[in-house]
């Protein structure tokens, strides 16, 4: 009898096993590594009839005599035309013979055409989908997303998803571009405290370089496709895109971009050209750290909003000419005021630009504004997205530049 | 017999997998939805309603030692009363678990077995259920007990390892949609407390019953504290989670975690852990079910109950035809079965159930 029990329990187990390995065989395959083409890149351009013309960007798989070569990382490049990003990546499905995975997608191209009619859908859908990552970086070309995609070739690096994933960290020591991605953009896209913004990123063609010109105080208000670097980077992605809810409203150059990062406080440190009080029409070179984090304070006054911003730095002096006295407690004190004087005309004028041209409130003031209210319903009732245009700003900044790196006295 | 006797801390991690479970699916957001901005303070006036439960709970069952709520519902209202709540509890241990597979399942069927037919993951779930309740009841708890930690630990790693994308202000403004909202329909958050079902089960299995008390402070200061590092690591990552229901919103929480290129796609790990959880819970619930029908039953063993148990709940979590009834059910039905089944109907019993016995010894003292 036992026998009989042990026998039958053997082949119970037996067929679990198989409806199992049926079952979940259909996964397996449908993720198995033979069937999938992993995206890097996608592209999202606008195109006729409401339809979309979308980039897909694969990398080519590398053989081991190919792995010393020196030429750019090979990519392959495809270009669909949809009405929908789900229907593009079907078409392309059927096309390539594998499925489309978009797991290791780095980045998420939109050029600023499609960006100034609005991206509610295809952020929403990207958002939704299970596989692309909320880190994916979001970049609005000023060309299209397509010439972005295809010619952007990373030089140090061998690896395009490297490239992707890596090049905004340039923000946290420029403070030129900023660092954004999928998963921020939506949240701000549906906070009413904040509105979204992406990196801004353009390929620099030899027009652009030949029309920029050199000046210490002009070269930090580049930003994509007005580059002043030439050299074998032809993606240029200085500047950032602002958005009013879905729609791109404008962008704010280098040095804009620099003063919303200060105000964010990431930035770990930048160098800014200041007057030099020594000498006229000179300029002088600081690497400015922040002391501590800005103290942001907002106060509905007679119905609009005052927004007080105080930020700190430190600063060590970076150019040095002869002859130059950095022991000197006046110059020090000199540069500091200039420092203070720059940075303060400097925020300003991009907060002023925020509220008043773009009304949009990037930098997530509406956070602190909701101190001033006791509960959702009066914070909602006063629509502060649609009263940020009247905001007042109050912009403080104390400077201490402390000395040189190495040389102090010349 | 001493072996299978539970200590204290094996019970206080009983109580946790309730809380535990049900926060992995959608009791977080849930929370959120209901008191929005004013979350924390509702989950901190909540947690102080449940502790009061708690020891009203212990004061009430301390009287009959060594009995769950199906012995003193029979010392209640006699054989028929008993099969009646014991009924009524086995279907909310079943139904829970059914609620719970089910919308674990659609989440990993979307995350990981895009093209299997959900019925084969409820499968699973189902045969672990059996093969787990062919042990001891104390061999199940020792696994949970051994999970717990682990558990705890990653959602404090989690909490910790989102602190950069975190936004401190999405507390304000701090009362919310307002007092009401905060503490009247937000009385509706001490459904997360669900957990305290197990404190009317756990008498006869104590090894110190006398430590009842310690059990019922711990495991609800502990799921409190659990609690917060949920619905705070929602509240102060994400904005749209009052406005839009995600599947598995801890689950979207753990893929923001990253440590630079070092350590990236660590989601994977707490599935896996979230999977083991949820095979802890189901083999808990459907044990406590087969106990009540074994009792029920008159009968010596309650394993052969355990398949029957495990083919209900299999049975009810495949009956939502889609995602938005199965998550109807754990958001709305849930709830509210706690409010009337543990809350309500349980400290009922256990009133009468004292009024009765002081009436039994005044009597007899006369």
């Amino acid at each position: 009898m036992s026998q009989i029990s042990n026998i039958l329990k053997k082949i119970f187990i037996l067929i679990i096993i198989i409806v199992f390995m049926i079952g979940f065989s259909y996964s397996y395959k449908a993720l198995s590594i033979d069937n999938v083409a992993f995206l890097i890149a996608l592209g999202i351009d606008s195109s006729d009839n409401n339809n979309y013309q979308f980039t897909f960007q694969f990398t080519k798989p590398i053989s081991s005599g190919e792995s010393g070569s020196s030429e750019a990382p090979p990519s392959i490049d495809y270009i669909v035309n949809a009405s929908s990003i789900g229907s593009g990546i079907n078409l392309l499905n059927a096309h390539i013979g594998k499925e489309i995975n978009l797991s290791h997608c780095k980045l998420v191209v939109i050029s600023e055409e499609l960006a100034r009619k609005g991206i509610y859908k295809e952020i929403y859908t990207l958002t939704n989908d299970i596989e692309l990552r909320p880190s994916s970086n979001i970049v609005i070309s000023k060309c299209s997303a397509n010439y972005y995609i295809t010619n952007s070739k990373p030089v140090f690096e061998n690896l395009l998803p490297n490239y992707y994933e890596t090049f905004p960290n340039s923000s946290e020591f420029t403070g030129y571009n900023v660092k954004t991605n999928i998963g921020d953009f939506f949240d701000s896209l549906v906070c009413t405290s904040r509105e979204p913004y992406a990196i801004l990123g353009g390929i620099n063609s030899e027009s652009a370089n030949a029309s920029t010109s050199i000046n210490s105080q002009k070269d930090v208000n580049e930003k994509a496709n007005s580059s002043p670097v030439e050299g074998n980077v032809n993606s240029d992605n200085s500047g950032m895109a602002v958005f009013k809810n879905d729609v791109l409203v404008g962008e704010l150059n280098s040095l804009e971009t620099l003063c919303f990062l200060t105000v964010q406080n990431k930035v770990d440190h930048f160098l800014i050209s200041v007057p030099n009080p020594d000498e006229k029409n000179a300029y002088v070179d600081i690497y400015m750290t922040p002391d501590i984090a800005p103290k942001i304070d907002v106060k509905i006054v007679n119905g609009t909003p005052y927004i007080k911003v105080k930020l700190k730095f430190e600063g060590n002096i970076y150019s040095v000419a002869k002859n130059t006295n950095y022991l000197d407690n006046s110059i020090l004190n000199k540069l500091s005021e200039n420092c203070n004087s720059y940075l303060e005309s400097n925020i300003s004028n991009c907060l002023y630009k925020t509220s008043k041209n773009f009304k949009s409130d990037i930098n997530g003031f509406g956070f602190y504004a909701r101190d001033d209210f006791l509960t959702l319903n009066d914070y909602k009732n006063y629509n502060w997205n649609y009263k940020y245009k009247d905001a007042v700003f109050d912009i403080t900044v104390e400077s201490n530049v402390k000395s040189s790196f190495l040389l102090n006295q010349t | 017999m001493a072996n299978s006797k539970i200590t204290v801390p094996e019970a206080i991690a009983l109580v946790l997998t309730v809380f535990v479970a049900h926060s992995i699916i959608s009791m977080p957001q849930d929370i959120l939805a209901t008191t929005k901005s004013s979350t924390l303070i509702n989950l901190t006036y909540v947690a102080v309603i449940a502790l009061l439960i708690g020891i009203l709970i212990y004061k009430l069952i301390k009287n009959f030692p060594s009995c769950d709520i199906i012995d003193i519902s029979e010392y209640l209202g006699g054989k028929v009363f008993k099969t009646i709540i014991g009924f009524i509890f086995m279907f909310y241990f079943i139904f829970s678990s059914s609620v719970i597979i089910r919308n674990f399942s659609e989440g990993l069927k979307e995350i990981f077995y895009p093209m299997t037919n959900i019925v084969f993951i409820l499968l699973a779930f189902a045969i672990t259920c059996c093969i787990t309740n062919r042990f001891e009841f104390s061999t199940n708890i020792k696994v949970n007990l051994i999970l717990m930690p682990i558990i705890l630990i990653s959602i404090l790693f989690l909490f910790t390892s989102n602190i950069q994308n975190f936004s401190l202000r999405r507390v304000l403004p701090i009362l919310g949609d307002g007092i009401y909202s905060t503490f009247i329909t937000g009385l509706g958050n001490l459904g997360a407390f669900g957990g305290i079902v197990i404190l009317y089960f756990l008498p006869p299995f104590l090894k110190e019953p006398e430590k009842l008390k310690k059990i019922t402070i711990a495991s609800i200061f502990i799921g409190t504290v659990y609690l917060f590092l949920c619905v705070g690591t929602l509240l102060f990552m994400f904005s749209y989670l009052d406005q839009i229901e995600e599947l598995l919103p801890l689950y979207s929480a753990s893929r923001y975690i990253e440590f630079g290129t070092f350590l990236q796609r660590l989601e994977s790990v707490f599935l896996l852990i979230w999977v083991l959880e949820i095979a802890c819970y189901l083999s808990i619930f459907t044990k406590l079910s087969s106990l009540i029908l074994k009792k029920m039953c008159n009968c010596n063993d309650s394993r052969p109950f355990a398949y029957i148990t495990s083919v209900l709940v299999f049975s009810i979590s495949v009956l939502p035809a889609n995602n938005a009834i199965a998550g109807l059910m754990e958001s709305m039905v849930y709830k509210y079965l706690v409010f009337a089944i543990v809350f309500f109907l349980g400290i009922s019993i256990l009133l009468l159930a004292n009024i009765k016995k002081r009436r039994t010894l005044n009597v007899s003292n006369k």
